[in-house]
């Protein structure tokens, strides 16, 4: 251990030495590297799963639980089983319905499923154990706030002696901008906007950002409170006028949007994630200095068509001449070409600001900037809210699952017939307020013939697991199962794609 | 033990013909320790009923015509002067040797001669001169009301009317039955045939039985919420009162252990219901064009069942 540390002194003298003798970029980029090697282990924290973490803060580290060879071993387990990858099966009560292959189906008369790869069920498994094998989530937190703080240390020493960082972040940030502008561009020429609407259509775009943060924060309640203050802080800025600097905003936005994110796992991967961004922006500068000319004047285009919009909607009604408009553009069009290849952005940054000075009240710039921001919270959130959905709804279902192959025969009685219950429920053949064994009546008629004996059969088992002190047998629990696939099997067919969500979505309330 | 209920039941079918629900309803309230009310006109067959039960059970049966001049020593007993020995001597009355009372018409007893009778029943023990005597056991009391002709009669009141288990009605038979009695009456007398199938020791082993049938908390809550929502009706004076909660889950009991289980479940409970509680509720003086009976449905349809509360505990409404 001391050694190490002697050899990392060397090796930070002679970097030093090498940043006096020599000072360019590669030697500062030398030097920074060599300051940050203690912080590495927490670094490396941020990025690393659960279970490393979790060696990391005991200080041991242990072998993955399956190594390559293990993983052979269960697959050729599987593989002995019959269950071939990627083979199919008889439908089992409790499986995800979206596995099920409808077409092959059809012409078995019978429902199969589509087996996932035994890998595929290794590594979920993997998951699972490296997830519970972390005793509390709070003793995380010390290594990733390190790896965080570490991150961030990080780039502010990049942008602050790299010059080339500060470039391509803004090339990035402006081709962001770029390309976001002309995709409002095409939007307006395929859908043109009747002028009287255009409050209307911004409404609707912010209603739209609304409702896909809401969908993530729904989530977690909490993520409730950070929302309002990124609502609040936005209109106090944009009604009353008076904007923040820069960089406090940034960090409050930032700090809002890392508290509505959903899990510790995703505010771990941030810090890779900014890492990204900027090795990002860092290639763009070194390589594709300045903005594609093309890109620029569609997003110069519908600059002056937004700032015509903004004023006839901020009803200022500083109505520009054509004249002007005109000049304007033909401004921008000299200045254009007269950008070098190789130059650096900040150019081109300062002739937008000051056309932007021309023509827009400062407000409308806000906004632009909080529509744009709610876009793009729209766009990362949308992706996430269906995963997390479909992830509680395995988890679900294969909780529900777990609860029909229990050991004590009326849970599992119990619970098989909950689920025909919610067939039922969700098809419209409830019955109300009536004792299941008087339901036979209600049942619709497109079941099999003897279903209604069989249901009263269940009904009396399910009255038997429910209220009595003693124990089911075990033909009782195949006699539910049986009846769960044929109530499947019959309602499924029947019911619209409406209903077949609503089923989903009962199936996954339901415990 | 079951198998021997079926055969009481049977056997008494013998002589009263097509009142298997009524004859089952009986056995049952004997089972859970309590009284039948027989709410009826005349010539129905009550007294059959009961001759025919205390045969087959094995029980000792004892009538007491109720009229204005009964007086509370004919039913408890009483103490007389024995002028051979010198001292009181103690002569039973008709509570004393019997398991099964049929009281006929007791709304024409005197009130001070029903609450001698209804003080037996519940506390199953008579005080005779500061002596106390152990009633029977089983002992059940099958008391009849006339409701016609009821000049002259003084009405249970309330109060007293709630420590009958049930309020039952034999009602007419139909056709069919009404076919079979004549028929059997031709040759000979049908009471002849009724066997004993039980000893009434069997009885109390099935009444302790009974006694020790699962009652899960759900049933317990369903119980309780027919009883206060029956106290929150708009149209009922005076609610089921806990001690009607409490007979009910008893008869529920005794129903689940007719019927062959150790446990009892929703349908019990409803199968019961109406008869355990109809004459315990008043309704108010305004609405009696509601009955009671329809009530007591409206209760049984609008009270969530515990089937459905135990699904879908922890779950949204649908």
């Amino acid at each position: 251990m001391k050694k190490r540390w002697i050899g990392y002194a060397v090796w930070l003298l002679l970097s030093a030495c090498l940043y006096f003798f020599e000072n360019n970029t590669g030697t500062r980029v030398i030097l920074i590297c060599s300051l940050l090697f203690p912080l590495i282990p927490y670094f490396r924290a941020a990025f690393f799963s659960d279970r490393k973490l979790a060696a990391l803060r005991t200080g041991k580290f242990t072998r993955p639980v399956h190594s390559s060879r293990q993983k052979k071993r269960i697959s050729d387990f599987h593989r002995l089983e019959g269950d071939e990858p990627g083979d199919l099966r008889l439908y089992q009560p409790g499986d995800p319905v979206r596995r099920i292959h409808w077409k092959l189906s059809a012409k078995k008369d019978e429902l199969l499923i589509r087996e996932p790869a035994p890998d595929q069920e290794i590594q979920e498994a993997e998951q699972d154990a490296a997830a519970e094998s972390l005793p509390c989530k709070t003793s995380c937190r010390g290594p990733l706030l390190w790896g965080a703080v570490c991150v961030i240390v990080l780039c502010v020493l990049l942008f602050l002696l790299i010059p080339e960082a500060i470039w391509g972040a803004q090339a990035l940030c402006n081709r962001i901008f770029a390309a976001s502008e002309a995709a409002n561009a095409y939007a307006y020429a395929y859908f043109p906007v009747p002028e009287g609407q255009s409050v209307t259509l911004a409404l609707a775009l912010i209603a739209a950002g609304v409702l896909a943060l809401l969908s993530v924060m729904v989530l977690r309640r909490c993520r409730f409170i950070a929302f309002v203050l990124l609502t609040a802080i936005t209109l106090f800025q944009v009604y009353f006028g008076l904007p923040l600097p820069g960089w406090i905003d940034i960090l409050l936005y930032g700090a809002l949007a890392l508290w509505i994110l959903p899990f510790p796992a995703d505010r771990r991967a941030i810090p890779g994630f900014i890492g990204f961004v900027l090795l990002v922006a860092l290639l763009v500068a070194l390589f594709f200095p300045g903005v594609d000319p093309g890109t620029e004047a569609v997003s110069e285009r519908v600059r002056d068509q937004l700032s015509r919009m903004a004023q006839q909607w901020s009803g200022t009604a500083q109505e520009l001449p054509e004249g002007e408009t005109e000049t304007r553009h033909v401004h921008t069009q000299s200045l254009l070409p007269g950008l070098r290849e190789g130059q650096t952005d900040r150019e081109y940054r300062l002739v937008t600001v000051e056309e932007e000075q021309i023509s827009i009240p400062r407000f409308i710039n806000w906004v632009k900037t909080v529509l744009l921001f709610l876009l793009v919270a729209a766009l990362v959130a949308l992706p996430f809210t269906p995963f997390l959905l479909l992830n509680a709804r395995r988890k679900k279902a294969e909780e529900a699952r777990r609860a029909f192959a229990s050991e004590n025969v009326s849970e599992a009685v119990c619970a098989i017939f909950r689920q025909v219950i919610l067939w039922l429920n969700e098809t419209g053949h409830d019955a109300g307020n009536l004792l299941y064994r008087d339901w036979t009546e209600q049942l619709p008629c497109a079941m099999p013939p003897g279903y209604a004996v069989r249901f009263r059969a269940c009904a009396e088992d399910f009255e038997e697991a429910t209220y009595s002190a003693h124990d089911l047998p075990e033909e009782k629990r195949q006699r539910a199962l049986d009846l769960l696939k044929e109530t499947e099997k019959a309602l499924y067919p029947a019911v619209d794609w409406k209903q077949r969500l609503r089923i989903r979505y009962w199936v996954c309330l339901c415990e | 033990m079951q198998a021997q209920l079926d055969q009481v039941v049977h056997e008494v079918e013998k002589v009263i013909v097509g009142k298997r629900s009524v004859i089952e309803k009986i056995l049952m309230t004997l089972l859970a320790q309590g009284h039948v009310l027989l709410d009826d006109v005349p010539g129905v067959g009550k007294t059959t009923l009961a001759v025919a039960l205390s045969r087959t059970v094995g029980m000792a049966f004892q009538r007491v015509q109720f009229t204005p001049d009964v007086l509370p020593s004919d039913l408890v007993g009483f103490t007389m002067y024995d002028r051979n020995s010198g001292d009181f001597v103690y002569r039973p009355g008709v509570l004393a040797g019997a398991n099964l009372l049929l009281g006929d018409e007791i709304n024409r007893a005197t009130s001070k001669t029903q609450s001698a009778l209804l003080e037996a029943m519940e506390e199953r023990q008579i005080t005779v001169d500061g002596k106390t005597y152990r009633l029977q056991n089983p002992f059940i009391v099958i008391a009849t009301e006339n409701s016609v002709g009821t000049t002259g009669t003084q009405f249970l009141p309330y109060a007293q009317l709630d420590r009958f288990l049930v309020r039952l009605s034999l009602g007419y038979p139909d056709y069919e039955a009404q076919m079979t009695i004549l028929r059997d009456r031709q040759q000979g007398n049908p009471m002849e045939e009724v066997r004993r199938v039980m000893e009434k020791e069997e009885l109390s082993v099935a009444q302790q039985e009974t006694g020790m049938v699962t009652m899960k908390d759900t049933i317990l809550d369903y119980i309780t919420r027919l009883a206060m929502a029956s106290r929150e009706h708009v149209a009922v004076e005076v609610g089921i009162s806990p001690r009607g909660a409490l007979f009910l889950a008893r008869m529920a009991k005794a129903r689940a252990y007719l019927e062959g289980r150790d446990y009892v479940t929703g349908e019990d409970v409803q199968a019961v219901f109406v008869d355990v509680c109809a004459h315990r509720v008043l309704l108010r003086q305004n609405v009696q064009e509601a009955g009671v009976l329809q009530v007591l449905h409206e209760l049984l349809k609008k009270v969530e069942n515990p089937d459905r509360r135990h699904l879908f505990q922890g779950m949204k409404k649908v």
